[in-house]
């Protein structure tokens, strides 16, 4: 009889489990989209190319400018008046696959890219984002009249780029991008047209909209006797809903990857850099 | 004699349990597309909106509950940007990745619905961003076949999930938000 004392004590609960929670019938649906997302809100971390992609049938404007050196003071109003400019277009034909094309007063430097994204970071499931950048440059700033032995091929140079990001938490996130570049023509003969780097960068979130970004580009086979030096920058992003803008200091005047990881000229050590901004706008 | 009982009673208590289910079952009426749309503009500044068009809802029509779910990451905007900032900064759907509505019809017979729309009050309880509100509304709903559809609107406030508008955009984003919903459900 015990045992059946103990049934009836449990009758209720036999019960009371009809009273199925309504909400618990519906909530089998398990959170599919896993991505990451936001490891960087700028399509650049300061001068380097990041994981970031346009989504499909988006189109986004990019104005970047450099301003000239600080160095020089009140003179030329801190580089306002030597400011360089790139105009960058950059189309989504898929969230996997962006095409770009800008033109950058830096050798009159018309470019184009192509940023595909092969990997992309999921919680509980591939660690990192991998996306391949590749361009190739035309300057056009080359005078014949200079360069009588100047052929087209001469103004042409090329990116390949692999970039990996990682977000490491919901503030912080890093990328380490192996590039390799082509110049058909060098400043200096000492120079390998074909050149290597590693950039490295990150970004810091500080609050919900600021965060403090910074990126190195290492330079693997620059000439003993180059002017030229590794390029480090230093930034802000502020974001509102539809922009985002970049506020920065860097030692590379131009904006283009072969240009700013083979031709910057500033020197943090000197004071010479410059003030530079992106400004994002989509449409 | 004592064993026989036993099972007798464990037997009938199994079968009452799948008679329950099933009659649970009969009056209940399920969407798996449902949409929400949210929209929080101001005049002269950009489009703050967004729409859901996964939203999972249940009826139950002997009860009068009803029980909605949405994932967050489900919620469109049309500028990307404005997703992105929505997901990573306002709602963190990251942490929490579903919006789940739990109400009830008051004062509504189930039973009576036809093709003439009818209002009818439903109260309930919204969870998001980890933060729960009660929400009052009326709703305006109509029973054609199988189908069973219910169209309303409520205003919410970021406030109240504890959601924080920073200054730098408080006049783009309007203090109220109008959530509207548009279900069609479908007997199970």
């Amino acid at each position: 009889m015990k045992k059946l004392n103990i049934l009836f004590l449990l009758l209720p609960l036999f019960v009371l489990s009809q009273e199925d929670d309504l909400l618990k019938e519906i909530d089998d649906t398990t959170v599919s989209e896993n991505y990451e997302i936001a490891a960087f809100k700028g399509l650049k971390i300061v001068n380097f190319e990041s994981t970031k992609m346009v989504p499909q049938k988006q189109l986004y404007f990019v104005v970047s400018h450099r301003f000239g050196s600080i160095k020089t003071g009140i003179e030329d109003f801190f580089g306002l008046d030597q400011a360089v400019t790139r105009l960058n277009f950059i189309y989504g034909i898929t969230d996997g696959i962006n095409l770009g094309v800008s033109r950058s007063s830096f050798q009159r430097t018309y470019e184009s890219s192509l940023k595909l994204r092969l990997l992309r970071q999921k919680k509980g499931g591939i660690p990192f984002t991998v996306v391949l950048f590749n361009t190739v440059l035309l300057n056009t700033a080359l005078d014949e009249e200079q360069l009588p032995e100047l052929k087209f091929e001469n103004r042409l140079g090329y990116t390949t780029q692999v970039l990996i990001s990682k977000k490491l938490n919901p503030n912080l996130s890093l990328q380490i991008a192996p590039t390799y570049f082509h110049d058909n023509l060098v400043a200096i003969d000492e120079q390998e047209n074909s050149q290597y780097s590693i950039g490295i960068g990150g970004r810091h979130k500080l609050t919900k909209r600021w965060s403090i970004n910074m990126d190195y580009g290492l330079h693997l086979n620059r000439a003993s006797n180059s002017p030229f030096k590794n390029p480090f920058s230093i930034g802000f992003d502020l974001e509102t809903g539809g922009h985002v803008f970049q506020l920065h200091f860097t030692n590379a005047q131009p904006m283009n990857t072969n240009t700013f990881l083979g031709q910057a000229t500033g020197d943090w050590s000197d004071g010479d850099v410059f003030f530079g901004f992106n400004l994002s706008r989509v449409f | 004699m004592k064993n026989t009982i036993y099972r007798v009673v464990v037997i009938s208590l199994i079968l009452i349990t799948i008679t329950l289910q099933n009659s649970n079952a009969q009056g209940k009426y399920i969407d798996r597309s449902g949409k929400i749309q949210f929209e929080a503009s101001e005049a002269l500044f950009e489009e703050v909106k967004a729409s859901n068009e996964s939203v999972t809802s249940v009826l139950d029509t002997k009860t009068g509950q009803i029980a909605a779910l949405a994932l967050i990451k489900g919620f469109h905007f049309k500028n990307s940007l404005m997703e992105e900032h929505f997901n990573e900064n306002y709602i963190e759907s990251g942490m929490y990745p579903k919006a789940t509505f739990k109400g009830q019809f008051s004062d509504l017979d189930l039973a009576l619905l036809d093709e003439n729309t009818k209002k009818a009050a439903m109260e309930g309880t919204l969870k998001l961003h980890g933060k729960e509100k009660e929400v009052r509304t009326q709703i305006s709903i109509q029973k054609v076949g199988d189908i069973i559809s219910m169209t309303g609107e409520f205003v919410v406030t970021p406030g109240d999930f504890d959601i924080h508008i920073p200054k730098i955009v408080q006049n783009k984003i309007a203090k109220e938000v109008l959530v509207k919903f548009d279900f069609k459900l479908i007997k199970k």
